[in-house]
């Protein structure tokens, strides 16, 4: 006997110039797991987040149990049972097991707290899903799995019903996973409904009852997952053909200018061999938390690197900070803009100059106005960037003009690789085409390109060539104008394989 | 037998924050003995109780800083709230109001100042540094203006002789037991702040906040609330500092209090309270006033000069923490990971 347990229908939700989710509908029964599937952006996080209570909703009807919710607070939400196990943990790491359990609903006798009563009550919760940790354990010093499990744990303490999981496998080992398939298990028995918001897909079968998909910020279709084959699925997810234009130039395919052997720098880089030529764009596609931006920072000397070479014109050269990659004419144009870009707090001009002081000192040291004018001049006039002048914050630009100020940093130099890390991210149609030509530009100039887009339509628009990473490993290359956003998102998704043991 | 013992040690090393506490007090006993083989009035029993009496201060001091601390905020205006409430208490005094009056104003206006600081910091969300900077000039302006820009004179021309010699004997030069009451009064305040913080769920809260705000506002903590409380836990303490002065220059003095907030970081601090929130313990904190009294009273005993005694406690300060990042290479050390 199922029951529906969470009914929520016309849900729309509108952030500053984007629309989030338009009249998204969607339904969970007790004693199911339901799969929330799409690309990224596609809003399934928002969706759960006007679950759980964090974000208000525009518009539609939500109920949970049952009964009608009008703005729905965290404290009501987790009242009614939902609780919401973050991709990024939320725990306090300096407290115990049973002092994040407890947190805010702690149980005190007369005077003191009732630390002993926690502690046992915490024991019980946790060896009722057979997990064995310490209630007295600091959390910050349990490996990050076991935090999840102590999330989780919390989540059934306060008798949640409506369990969501955002990711809840991305930092787990194959062991780890099983675990907490065993436990999914166990609370779907018990008829709690389960949410479980996952990129791979090849885990699904091992706990998934029913499949919802969205795409972007629409709700697209939701059926039984069990006799779906898994085409069909991603067919779903990507849907859309490619719409928008994007300006390609043909260029002859040069020599080789930038080669990158063995590269290895943690986890999230693993054993990363590509070459870029003159006269092409590599695109890198691949989803959130690939390791893309880790295999950037890592070639740019922003993090270190355990092992690798890196080629730039046929010759080997070192790089063990920012420094030594761009004297050797390797430059990133980074992800987070306003972090990693941008000072934001001083002006263009003094963005613009900031990497190049040294060609602009005269001999005193002191750097010349003149020389950095000119720089300046030149930067504007080039890349197009839209401002009065050179003298206004550079945080006050809108996000397109601010990239081009990053961009423009590197171009007074004669660089011979750049690096575009979601270089279109939250800027406007018109200024992700003069991104887009800004590349072409370099492109035909024998600049190698590397551009790192989770953008499909963009990547397959725009590169010549497209490297698949998936888990920080590359997992396929092909060629743009061969392949298809179903053979992407495949080579994105095929995680190592785990031997995840079902019961 | 044997493995009781081990089980209670066990328990001890448990809690946490216990480990940089006892080094403390290790260095705390290490200090001592050093300074008393150099000059051994240094163990005098007239040495311990005005090394206990003089350590009370900083202690209080240190319990206000850590309490805000420990919440990942900081509170500039201890010790002009210091100065404000010896001013206060000590002008009403002089115009012959009883010291219990006085002493009730004293605390009020502090506790005002607590709220202020916690609705600033907790609600308006300004960073503590500008926020408490701001109440510190404001009230270290109010301690200059309550006695037209003067220090009182004695309190006795105000109250009398005898009520005087009461309220100074209280707060400072009178003894029970054997030890100055200052040092008694420094104690109970202590155990009531160490149970409020280590055992009752507004002390929980406290603990939360400075580990992860949000983790803690997902919970249903009162961030608002929370942030208050700590920032009034400092505000009390302030004022019995506050009348302390007061009672031992038997007058009130503008500049009562100053630099007191920076001591009160540096006791904490040396006893493993972390600057950056979510960690330490009051036993830390009184480790770290004694390491810090000890160190001065030992150095005026062996003859070294103010400069002197000024360049050890900033080492010391600065090795205390060194060693916090190098033993633990915690979170001082370590910097966040983004995921593309």
């Amino acid at each position: 006997m199922k029951d529906i347990i969470v009914s929520m229908e016309n849900i729309s939700k509108s952030f500053p110039g984007v629309k989030a989710l338009d009249n998204v509908k969607f339904e969970l029964c007790s004693g199911e797991v339901m799969a929330l599937l799409g690309e990224n952006g596609a809003g399934k996080s928002t969706l759960m987040k006007i679950l759980s209570g964090v974000y208000t909703r525009d518009g539609g009807r939500l109920e949970i149990f049952g009964k009608e919710y009008g703005d729905l607070t965290p404290k009501q939400a987790q009242e009614a049972g939902v609780a919401i196990i973050h991709q990024e943990l939320n725990m306090c790491k300096h407290l115990s097991v049973a002092e994040n359990m407890f947190l805010g609903r702690e149980l005190s006798g007369r005077f003191a707290l009732d630390n002993a009563g926690m502690e046992a009550k915490a024991r019980e919760v946790l060896d009722d899903l057979k997990i064995d940790i310490d209630p007295r354990q600091t959390v910050g010093d349990l490996p990050v799995s076991k935090q999840q499990m102590v999330e989780i744990a919390k989540a059934l303490s306060i008798n949640a019903r409506i369990l969501i999981m955002d990711e809840p496998t991305s930092a787990l080992t194959a062991r780890e996973i099983e675990d907490l398939f065993r436990i999914i298990h166990k609370l779907k028995d018990d008829g709690c409904g389960i949410v479980y918001i996952s990129h791979r897909l090849e885990e699904l079968q091992h706990i998934v009852d029913r499949v919802t998909i969205m795409r972007d910020g629409q709700y697209i279709t939701s059926m039984d997952f069990a006799g779906t084959p898994m085409d069909q699925i991603i067919t779903h997810m990507v849907g859309r053909e490619i719409k928008e234009k994007f300006p390609r130039v043909e260029c002859e395919k040069g020599k080789k200018v930038f080669e990158v052997k063995n590269l290895n720098a943690g986890r999230m880089v693993r054993d990363i061999n590509f070459s870029v030529y003159e006269g092409e764009i590599v695109g890198f596609a691949g989803l959130m938390g690939a390791g893309r931006t880790e295999t950037t920072r890592a070639i740019f000397g922003a993090d270190p690197k355990e092992s690798g070479e890196i080629y730039v014109d046929g010759k080997e050269v070192k790089i063990h900070c920012p420094m030594d990659a761009i004297r050797n004419g390797v430059v990133l144009a980074p992800e987070d803009r306003k972090k990693d870009g941008l000072c934001t707090k001083l002006s263009i001009r003094h963005n613009l100059a900031l990497p190049n002081l040294d060609m602009l000192c005269n001999k005193l040291g002191a750097v010349s106005s003149k020389k950095e004018s000119e720089l300046c001049g030149k930067a504007v006039k080039n890349l197009k960037i839209k401002t009065p002048n050179v003298e206004i914050d550079s945080g006050n630009l809108s996000g397109g003009n601010q990239q081009k100020v990053v961009v423009g940093k590197w171009l007074a130099r004669d660089s011979r690789v750049v690096i575009f890390d979601e270089p279109t991210r939250g800027i406007d149609v018109g200024a992700k085409v003069e991104i887009y030509n800004l590349m072409n530009e370099l492109k035909q100039q024998g600049i190698a390109v590397m551009f790192v887009s989770s953008e499909m339509p963009e990547v397959m628009g725009i590169a010549d060539r497209i490297v698949v990473m998936c888990d920080g490993r590359i997992t396929g290359e092909v060629m743009a104008r061969e392949t298809t956003q179903s053979e992407i998102l495949t080579l994105a998704t095929s995680f190592e394989d785990k031997n995840i043991n079902s019961r | 037998m044997n493995s009781n013992r081990q089980s209670l040690w066990k328990r001890i090393m448990g809690v946490r924050g216990m480990g940089a506490a006892l080094t403390a007090f290790v260095g705390l006993v290490i200090i001592y003995i050093a300074f008393g083989l150099i000059n051994p009035t240094v163990f005098s029993g007239q040495n311990i109780l005005n090394l206990l009496r003089s350590m009370s201060k900083y202690l209080l001091i240190g319990i206000a800083q850590s309490y805000v601390l420990i919440t990942g905020n900081i509170d500039l205006s201890i010790g002009t709230q210091v100065g404000m409430s010896a001013m206060i208490s000590a002008t009403l005094m002089t115009s012959g109001i009883s010291p219990a009056v006085a002493i009730l104003v004293a605390l009020i206006s502090c506790l005002a100042v607590g709220v202020i600081n916690g609705y600033l910091v907790g609600k308006f969300k300004l960073p503590p540094f500008i926020a408490t900077l701001g109440t510190m000039f404001v009230t270290r302006g109010i301690a200059y203006m309550v006695n037209g820009n003067r220090n009182t004179d004695a309190i006795s021309t105000g109250v009398g002789k005898e009520v005087a010699d009461q309220f100074q004997n209280f707060f400072y030069y009178g003894s029970t037991l054997g030890v100055y009451n200052t040092f008694w009064i420094a104690m109970v305040v202590f155990v009531i702040f160490f149970f409020f913080l280590s055992k009752t769920r507004s002390g929980r809260h406290i603990y939360a906040i400075g580990s992860n705000i949000d983790a803690a506002k997902l919970s249903g903590v009162n961030v608002v609330m929370t942030t208050t409380k700590a920032y009034l836990v400092s505000s009390v303490c302030s004022c019995i500092v506050g009348l302390i002065l007061c009672a031992q220059a038997g007058m009130g003095n503008m500049e009562a209090g100053n630099m007191y907030e920076m001591y009160g970081v540096a006791a904490g601090v040396i006893g493993g309270v972390s600057p950056l929130g979510g960690t330490g313990i009051l036993l830390g904190t009184l480790a770290g006033a004694a390491v810090w009294q000890t160190l001065e009273n030992g150095l005026n005993m062996i003859g070294a000069q103010v400069g002197i005694q000024r360049l050890v406690i900033g080492i010391i300060v600065v090795t205390a923490v060194l060693l916090d990042v190098v033993v633990r290479n915690g979170e001082f050390g370590k910097k966040k990971k983004k995921q593309s």
